[in-house]
């Protein structure tokens, strides 16, 4: 299908005007941003339905009004709005407690009854994103996810999906990447029937007891498909899946790496560990070798671009215009290379140290010795290998000593404890960056694939498309800005900042800040609002 | 630009800042990427400083050139960051007061105020805004795919050129030079000075202050 539209004032926003849409993994770094946004600028909606999972201590019901409420994905549209944030929100969000995992995605039939009667699209944020998580997990998620949110779709009266998914799914395909899904062939041009290989998958996961067993044979089966990683494999799969089918509408859109916000809520809003949080930890680490290929691309996008996005294909889906599948990324539009990005880091995490107090560590190591990208199979004096070699051979030699044995017993009895106690110590640290060092290995073992083995420029022509039928006022709020993204400024002063303020910190263990709720008038119940509002209306 | 009959013309280094333009290229080098880099590049720093002292009197611009050459290979995400540090670090808050003051008299007498430096655009151009100069005339490092050549682009300020270019803005804007001012302190500002219709010596080294003593321009020292 192709994109043919006319530029119109208000082609987005008309769009979702009395519109139902039911939404998987509102709870997610983008899907909140999303929600926010379409909150924000979009009242004509009609009906937010959110399939959420109860948690331990959490309603799912909870889980979202209170991110309205006091998560910073919301900050702009609670400034902007104020009560009246709220008052939408409870007049046209329900949130449903779902498990997509199970059958009928854990709603029952005459929910989905109701929703198959009312609803006008489905979009489906809901993923898993880590690298190497245990199969089963991303089996139910990415997989059997996607397959009850597609049967759930079929019961639409127009049975339109919007799945998101990830550029990644390219595998091993190097080089331009287009805007296709080839059903049944593998990113290495291996013919597979997906579900026979879903099945397979399955029947091998069921046999194994272990994690590491279960993430050894989905690695096997991800690579000789073509995908490098288990995340890849299930949402690759995922893919396939529902484009197999006859009773769904379905429009792939596929982000690569979502970063920190550019301007929605507001520059820097970053959640969780995404893939360039534990990259930029690192580089305050004494980690001075980055396995990297200086010229290959590294396809960062902002949040808010992604979810601009969103609401643009969101509103192709509605009007029934949209295309099979749109990638979104700047690869091919404003390509960031990892020199660049490299220098950039490092040039940010140089202003990091700057304003925080400076340790030895920071002035000397830090401040002085940038990291440097190499090849993923080179070990210079100061690599993670070195490192952790160095590390455990200090820690066998200390080990053989027997200050007891070996020191004259007067000489032992004067200082024997004193020197045990240091030994144990250094034993402990030699312990400590050993294993510091495993962890790094692991991390950049996952992320070779994507920093050093491939190059990938991720067509977005479609997205494009969208974007430039827009008019005036809509493109202020929606457009696909990648074009104008000036990396200096959104690496050094957003991305490294942000990744500081809304990252780095749970590495550490530590907790990301939620805002303060709106003053009590403005955050009671539904009834409450109803009455403000009503009272509002008529004064 | 009949508001702006006459320009004062201003040698940054010297009349506005304490430091030379050396300071600024040791810093950049002394910040490169990775030990190696850093020690070739303040190689070249210390290898040009005698010929950056000489002054382009004696020198022509070979000193200026050789000592930004040392940025060969740096990205210009690198320049662009350390210049901002530098500028923040020991150029925004040590503009002397006699160059404050003399910017000020020349904004009360309505002359267009005019920068000339052999430092760097990244450098002088936030510097030039604190300052609200009308004008810069500063050198821009080359770049290629993202890299300093090492080379600067023409024409490289120097002290004669300076001169010249004064002359050649003079008469683009159709300025009066004879009534316009300008402030120099080094022996290299020399052919600046005596360009223009109302030179003045501002903590003159040795040789601009005999010059100045020679053709009878006024000398301020504070």
């Amino acid at each position: 299908m192709s994109t043919n539209y006319n530029a119109e004032e208000n082609w987005v926003l008309d769009s979702f005007d009395g519109a139902h849409l039911v939404v998987t993994g509102v709870t997610g770094f983008l899907g909140k941003v999303w929600l926010a946004m379409l909150l924000h600028y979009a009242p004509g909606i009609r009906r937010v339905t959110c399939l959420v999972r109860d948690r331990k201590d959490e309603s799912a019901q909870e889980r979202v009004r209170n991110a309205a409420e006091t998560s910073p994905a919301f900050r702009a549209a609670r400034e902007a709005l104020g009560h009246t944030l709220l008052r939408r929100y409870d007049e046209r969000v329900r949130v449903l407690s779902a498990d997509l995992a199970v059958p009928g995605c854990g709603l029952d039939e005459k929910t989905i009854e109701g929703l198959s009667q009312d609803a006008d699209v489905v979009l489906h944020f809901a993923g898993l994103t880590d690298f190497e998580p245990d199969p089963n997990t991303a089996v139910a998620t990415n997989i059997l996810g996607t397959a009850h949110v597609a049967d759930l779709t079929a019961r639409l009266k127009v049975p339109r999906l919007v799945h998101v998914s990830t550029c990644f799914v390219a595998g091993e395909a190097s080089g331009d990447v287009a805007e296709e899904i080839t059903t049944g062939i593998s990113p290495n041009g291996t013919k597979c029937d997906p579900a026979a290989e879903i099945e397979g998958l399955r029947n091998d996961l069921a046999k194994l007891e272990t994690r590491s067993e279960r993430v050894a044979a989905a690695n096997t089966r991800a690579l000789r498909l073509g995908w490098p990683n288990i995340y890849t494999l299930t949402k690759g799969l995922g893919e396939h899946l529902i484009e197999l089918r006859d009773d769904v509408r379905a429009i792939t859109v596929r982000p690569a790496i979502v970063e920190c916000a550019r301007e929605y809520p507001f520059p820097g809003w970053n959640e969780g560990l995404n893939t360039s949080g534990p990259l930029v930890y690192l580089f305050s680490t004494s980690f001075r070798h980055f396995p990297a290929r200086s010229d290959h691309r590294f396809d960062v996008i902002p949040v808010d671009t992604v979810a601009r996005s969103m609401m643009l294909v969101a509103a192709a889906a509605l009007r029934d215009e949209a295309d099979d599948v749109y990638q979104l990324g700047s690869s091919a539009i404003n390509p960031l290379t990892f020199r660049r990005a490299i220098e950039l880091t490092n040039l940010g995490v140089r202003r990091m140290h700057a304003k925080s107090g400076e340790s030895w560590k920071e002035r000397v190591m830090l401040k002085n010795m940038d990291v440097i990208p190499i090849g993923a199979d080179e070990e210079p004096p100061f690599s993670v290998g070195h490192i952790r070699r160095t590390a455990q051979a200090t820690r066998d030699l200390i080990r053989k000593v027997n200050l007891k044995r070996d020191l004259p017993p007067t000489l032992y009895d004067k200082i024997g404890d004193k020197l045990n106690a240091k030994l144990k110590s250094w034993s402990m640290s030699c312990r400590n960056a050993d294993r510091k060092m495993g962890r790094v290995q692991d991390m950049l073992r996952l992320y070779r694939p994507f920093i050093h083995d491939h190059d990938y420029a991720f067509c977005a022509d479609r997205i494009q498309g969208l974007s430039d039928k827009l008019g005036d006022t809509e493109r202020e709020l929606f457009a696909y800005d990648v074009d104008s993204l000036d990396w200096r400024h959104y690496w050094l002063k957003v991305q490294v900042p942000g990744l500081e303020k809304w990252c780095l910190p749970t590495l550490d263990g530590g907790e990301i800040p939620q805002d303060d709720a709106l003053p009590p008038a403005a955050t009671q119940g539904t009834q409450a609002h109803k009455q403000a509002a009503d009272t509002a209306a008529a004064e | 630009m009949t508001d702006h009959p006459s320009a004062a013309f201003y040698r940054v280094e010297g009349t506005l800042l304490a430091r030379p333009t050396l300071a600024a290229a040791a810093y950049m080098a002394a910040n490169a990427q990775g030990i190696s880099k850093r020690i070739g590049r303040l190689s070249n720093v210390a290898a040009a400083a005698p010929f950056a002292f000489a002054g382009n009197l004696v020198t022509g611009s070979f000193g200026t050139r050789m000592l930004w050459a040392g940025l060969r290979g740096m990205s210009d995400d690198r320049v662009s960051v350390l210049a901002e540090e530098y500028y923040e670090e020991y150029v925004r808050d040590e503009v002397l007061d006699i160059g404050l003051e003399l910017i000020r008299e020349s904004r009360r007498r309505g002359q267009l105020v005019v920068l000339i430096s052999d430092n760097i655009e990244p450098i002088i151009r936030p510097l030039a805004d604190q300052l609200g100069a009308d004008e810069v005339v500063c050198n821009h490092l080359e770049y290629k795919r993202g890299e300093a050549t090492g080379r600067l682009a023409d024409p490289v300020v120097g002290g004669g050129l300076a001169g010249q270019w004064a002359n050649s803005f003079a008469s683009e804007r159709g300025l009066d030079l004879q009534n316009s001012c300008a402030y120099g302190a080094q022996a290299s500002d020399g052919l600046l000075l005596s360009a223009i219709g109302q030179p003045c010596a501002v903590n003159p080294d040795r040789q601009l202050r005999r010059l100045a003593t020679d053709h009878d321009w006024p000398i301020l020292e504070r």
